[in-house]
């Protein structure tokens, strides 16, 4: 039975074509960077192609405004740190309640440590208020750092409108966007639109690159202090040797996406669409989160009411589906996904959600599989589930009142 | 992290799901015990029933003969469900002898279960209880009568110390007792309490003061200080210079931390007395709730474990 791949907001497949890029700089090239003799300059050189290219995707002005990192986490965390660090005199970060935890953690982090943090909420599909968000920012204000794009739901944040807000209140206010699910994905041109972003994250690894490797857009002049320190590398911005097959890999990965986007943004998003329409008409009680949201084409989020979301996952699991779920059992924690329940959904959509994220490896077939599958996982679970009603095939009339409740 | 379920566990799981012959889901109608454990906002529920073949001269002799369950929950929480009634069902129990059932007998049945699954057998376990105290209701029998303790009253009226799942202190410190609870992680990973937002754990009165209580221990950090139990014995009257830095010391130690976990923060702007005057910071300036903070919270807590006397005044 062939795996069918639908976790891709997790994780991407490395492309065969990122593989061998790499290889030479795993094999022969397998030089520091840094070293100053004639062998080492093919590891040099590499490292500053990529750099070039990666800047050029993302609309960089300068190579230099890229540094390379081991992965998103880093790279969110040298953003905030390296900015509080660098401009102690301000002590108050805006952020959302529906950050990956390598941006909320961080923050809660701050708060504990004397800063003030403003979460900002979200409404049931997820979209920020903007008016709240001008209201949120201070004079003390110090950074601004709101994703780009939610890895749960695939709700888009406006970030151009956010960071432009951000600039014509307070030019001394920095403004970082975790941007790892949506570069490759969405067009991002700082030198246009993005242009008032200082900060920008993102990882290989959702990317069909392979992960250990991270980037951190750090526009010029923008007041950051280094996070990793040690050697001089990366222009004494962050130290620790260049990964440099990795880095190659990363600007590999990203001129593939670029080359056949539009076509695999088209056909993703037809295929997402399919799956939706499909769940929606075979399956009573389901609903999409965020469907009322600008979203990525590739994610989709829905909750199945009155069962849970880990069983759902293990009996596709059994069935070669990946998927992942935001229910409590799934967390690692007993608490379910902090996002869902920021969207102020009931708790049964809560614990019975299940995120499909396709990539353009993706296919057809696969989505006949899931559509062909998934039904019967709910229905069966629902015989299980003491409020569903077997015999009218619907739920018990005192769980509807329950469902009803939101987290 | 990949699912670590025991082949059994799975299985039973699997065939659950596709209603094999043989397992037990299902609810059954007019059942001889019918009893609940869980909610759909904790993420995992049982309802559990059986039906008894009767004895009409010793109803304590009836014996079980089915058992059924409806569950919402995780692949482990039908797996503990579906071994639950087996187990049951293939002693021939009598209601009183299935009570012995315990939540290591589920465990162990289902081949051992992840640590952080131990909750699901619990769950079974305590929907057991409830449906044979169901069943002693209605066969008019007092179970106290036999030595089985009823909880669920002085449970509702309890304390409640672990918010996120509804769950009280005399339902905690029964649970910690019966199941040999030593860590909060343990309780954690039995009855889910704390596994939350976690305020609870070191709160006054909290987790930690609970397992101290029950192991009747100090706990490691607070050793030697008197904790908030200790206000049965008459201590001596402290001076004002001492009393000051009590307020100071459970400010800074509890109710600092907790305000300060939900963006507030409090500062004491003086004392006089037993008043303590007190201005509050951060998300906790702009709360509605915060006239009600500081009488609930700090002055509750300032009364509990410094003096009964204070009051609190903001600013």
């Amino acid at each position: 039975m062939d795996t069918v791949y639908a976790d891709n907001n997790a994780t991407t497949q490395v492309a065969p074509e990122v593989f061998e890029a790499m290889v030479p700089f795993l094999k022969q090239d397998y030089f520091n960077p840094s070293s100053m003799y004639e062998a080492a300059r093919g590891a040099g050189d590499a490292v500053a192609r990529a750099r070039e290219e990666i800047a050029g995707h993302i609309g960089a002005a300068h190579p230099k405004e890229v540094l390379f990192t081991s992965c998103a986490t880093e790279s969110n965390n040298t953003a905030i740190a390296g900015v509080a660090k660098a401009n102690p005199g301000r002590r108050h970060i805006v952020t959302t309640k529906v950050e990956h935890p390598a941006v909320l953690e961080v923050a809660k982090d701050f708060k504990r440590n004397g800063y003030e943090v403003t979460f900002l909420p979200v409404d049931g599909d997820g979209n920020l208020d903007v008016r709240t968000f001008v209201r949120a920012i201070r004079p003390e204000t110090l950074l601004v750092t709101i994703m780009h794009a939610n890895n749960e739901t695939g709700v888009i944040f406006p970030i151009e409108q956010l960071s432009r807000l951000t600039k014509e209140t307070d030019p001394s206010i920095v403004f970082h966007t975790d941007a790892t699910q949506t570069v490759s994905k969405l067009p991002i041109d700082l030198a246009g639109e993005y242009r008032h972003v200082d900060l920008l994250s993102f990882s290989g690894h959702k990317l069909h690159a392979p992960k250990g490797i991270g980037a951190l857009f750090i526009r010029r002049g923008t007041r950051c202090r280094p996070f990793m320190i040690g050697g001089h590398q990366e222009a004494g911005r962050r130290a620790g040797t260049e990964n440099v097959a990795f880095i190659v890999g990363l600007a590999k990965a990203l001129a593939l996406a670029a080359e056949s986007h539009d076509a695999d943004e088209a056909r993703i998003k037809k295929m997402r669409d399919r799956l939706e329409k499909t769940l929606g008409d075979t399956i009573p009680y389901v609903q999409v989160n965020g469907k009322g949201a600008p979203r990525l084409p590739n994610t989709s989020n829905v909750s199945c009411d009155y069962i849970e979301g880990e069983s759902m996952l293990f009996l596709m699991s059994d069935r070669g589906i990946c998927a992942s779920s935001g229910s409590a059992c799934t967390s690692g924690s007993l608490e379910p996904s902090h996002v869902l329940r920021a969207l102020n959904i009931p708790f049964t959509a809560v614990h019975g959600s299940v995120r499909f994220s396709l990539s353009r490896y993706n296919t057809d077939a696969d989505i006949d599989r899931i559509v062909d599958v998934f039904p019967g996982i709910v229905a069966n679970l629902r015989k299980l589930s003491p409020y569903w009603d077997n015999k009218s095939n619907a739920p018990r009339p005192d769980a509807i009142e329950l469902a009803r409740q939101s987290s | 992290m990949a699912w670590q379920y025991s082949e059994k566990t799975k299985q039973l799981f699997m065939d659950a799901v596709h209603g094999k012959p043989g397992t037990h889901m299902g609810e059954i109608e007019d059942p001889d015990g019918l009893g609940e454990h869980g909610s759909i906002a904790c993420g995992d529920a049982l309802r559990f029933s059986f039906r008894v073949e009767r004895d009409e001269s010793d109803p304590k002799k009836d014996v079980i003969t089915e058992a059924r369950y409806l569950t919402f929950g995780c692949t482990s929480a039908i797996a503990a469900s579906e071994a639950l009634c087996a187990l049951i069902e293939q002693g021939r129990h009598t209601p009183l002898d299935a009570l012995k059932i315990s939540n290591q007998d589920i465990v162990d049945y289902l081949d051992g279960l992840p640590e952080q699954k131990i909750h699901c057998s619990v769950m079974g376990a305590e929907a057991l209880e409830a449906a044979v105290l169901d069943w002693a209701q209605k066969r008019g029998l007092d179970p106290r009568e036999f030595g089985i303790e009823v909880h669920s009253e002085a449970e509702e009226e309890g304390r409640i110390v672990c918010t996120c799942f509804s769950l009280s202190a005399p339902y905690l410190k029964r649970k910690i007792h019966e199941l040999g609870l030593k860590t909060i992680p343990e309780i954690t990973n039995a009855i889910k309490a704390g596994g939350g937002c976690h305020t609870c754990h070191h709160a006054p009165g909290g987790l930690q003061d609970l397992l101290n209580e029950v192991w009747g221990t100090s706990g490691g950090q607070a050793a030697g200080e008197p904790s908030a139990t200790g206000e049965g014995e008459k201590a001596e009257p402290l001076s004002p210079y001492q009393f000051s830095k009590k307020v100071e010391s459970v400010m800074e130690e509890y109710i600092r931390p907790m305000l300060q976990r939900d963006g507030g923060d409090v500062e004491i702007v003086d004392i006089k007395d037993t008043l303590v005057y007190c201005s509050l910071k951060g998300a906790c300036v702009d709360c509605v709730g915060a006239t009600q903070t500081l009488k609930a919270l700090v002055e509750k807590t300032l009364k509990e474990m410094v003096d009964e006397r204070i009051t609190v005044i903001r600013l």
